[in-house]
C-alpha cells in the first residue's frame, strides 16, 4: 500500500482528501497541529475496512526546523512516501494597507515556506525511489483576484510557480507535481463569507453552485492515482465554473 | 562498509541508472567533471541519507557544496564521525 501524507488534514478540504485517499487504498498520514473530532471519526470508521489506512500525525507546519526529522521518522515508520498533498494553509483576510506585517509573514510562512520545505525533504525520498506524486493546493484566487485577499492570492500564485518548475526538475525521475485550484468551497476557511456573498459567487458560476470539498478530494485522488501518470506541471481548476 | 565505499558505490549506481558515463573516481576529480549532473547529485544526497543516516547539507549550517570527490567524502566522514 502506497504511503501518502496530507497536510492540514484535520478538517475541510484536507480531511476530505485524506478520507478519499484512504478509501481508495492508500496508507494515509493526516498531518495537522492537533487532531479533530471529524478526523478521529474518519479514522475510527476506516478501522477494519478492506481499503487503506488513515492515521493522525502531529506537526505544526510553522515549525520549519522540525520537518527533516518528521519526514525521516515517517519513512522509518512506514517506508517510502509515494504521495504528498500540500493542503495546509491559512486564508487570513485583510486589506493590504492595514494588514499587520506579522500576519503577512505568518501567511506566507504557512502557505509557501512550509510546503516548499516539506516538499524538499519528501521529494528527496521520491527521487531515491524513482516515483512519486506531489499535489499542491492553490486557489482560483491565484489568477482571478478577490478583495482583501491580496496576500493570500500571492501565496497561492506562488504555489503554481513552484509546481511548474518542480515538475520540470523531477519529471525525469517519474515524479509528477501538480496544483489544484479550488473555487470557493464551503469550509471553515470561507466561513467569513455571509450567505449573500456565497449566493453571489454561486450565481456567477457556470453551474450555479459552489464546488465541494469532496470534488477537490476526487481530483487529488485522480492526480495521485495511475490516472494521473501523464499529468504534471498542471493546474486543475475545480470551481463549478466560477472562472469559466 | 566505510563511508567512502558507500559513497563510491552509490555514485556508480546513480550514474548507471541515469545513464551517465563516469570519469575515473579519484579524490581530486572535480564533481563538475565526474559525469553526474545536478539532478544526479540530488538523488545521491537522498540515497546517502538513507545509507549513512545523515544529510550534511541539512545538519551543517555550512551550505557550500564540495568541489571534488575527495571533499565530498570528507564532508560525509566529518558529519558521520
Amino acid at each position: 500500500m502506497d504511503n501518502v501524507i496530507v497536510t492540514g488534514a484535520s478538517r475541510g478540504i484536507g480531511l476530505a482528501i485524506a478520507r478519499k485517499l484512504a478509501s481508495s487504498g492508500y496508507d494515509v498520514t493526516a498531518v495537522a497541529r492537533r487532531t479533530s473530532d471529524e478526523l478521529e471519526a474518519a479514522i475510527a470508521a476506516g478501522k477494519g475496512q478492506a481499503a487503506g489506512a488513515l492515521r493522525f500525525a502531529a506537526l505544526d507546519l510553522a515549525q520549519i526546523e522540525a520537518m527533516p526529522e518528521f519526514v525521516r521518522q515517517a519513512r522509518r515508520d512506514r517506508g517510502p512516501i509515494y504521495g504528498l498533498v500540500n493542503n495546509a494553509g491559512i486564508g487570513t483576510e485583510g486589506l493590504l494597507a492595514t494588514m499587520p506585517n506579522s500576519q503577512i509573514e505568518a501567511l506566507l510562512r504557512l502557505n509557501n515556506l512550509s510546503p516548499i520545505v516539506l516538499t524538499k525533504y519528501v521529494v528527496r525520498g521520491m527521487m531515491a525511489e524513482g516515483r512519486g506524486r506531489v499535489v499542491n493546493l492553490s486557489s482560483i484566487i491565484a489568477s482571478t483576484g478577490y478583495n482583501a485577499l491580496s496576500v493570500y492570492g500571492a501565496s497561492k500564485a506562488a504555489m503554481i510557480g513552484f509546481t511548474k518548475s518542480l515538475a520540470r526538475e523531477v519529471g525525469r525521475l517519474g515524479i509528477t507535481v501538480n496544483a489544484i485550484a479550488p473555487g470557493f468551497i464551503d469550509t471553515e476557511m470561507t466561513r467569513g463569507l455571509d450567505d449573500a456573498q456565497r449566493k453571489r459567487i454561486a450565481d456567477r458560476s457556470a453551474l450555479r453552485r459552489l464546488a465541494e470539498a469532496g470534488d477537490i478530494a476526487d481530483m487529488a485522488a485522480f492526480l495521485i492515482g495511475e490516472t494521473g501518470r501523464n499529468i504534471t506541471g498542471a493546474v486543475m481548476t475545480v470551481d463549478a465554473g466560477s472562472t469559466a | 562498509m566505510t563511508t567512502r565505499s558507500i559513497i563510491i558505490s552509490q555514485i556508480q549506481q546513480v550514474a548507471a541508472e541515469q545513464k551517465k558515463t563516469l570519469a575515473p573516481l579519484t579524490d581530486d576529480l572535480s564533481l563538475l567533471d565526474s559525469g553526474l549532473d545536478s539532478l544526479c547529485f540530488a538523488i545521491l544526497v537522498a540515497r546517502l541519507e538513507d545509507a549513512i543516516g545523515v544529510d550534511p547539507f541539512t545538519a551543517s549550517a555550512e551550505v557550500k557544496f564540495p568541489n571534488t570527490i575527495g571533499e565530498l567524502i570528507a564532508f560525509y566522514e566529518h558529519v558521520a564521525a
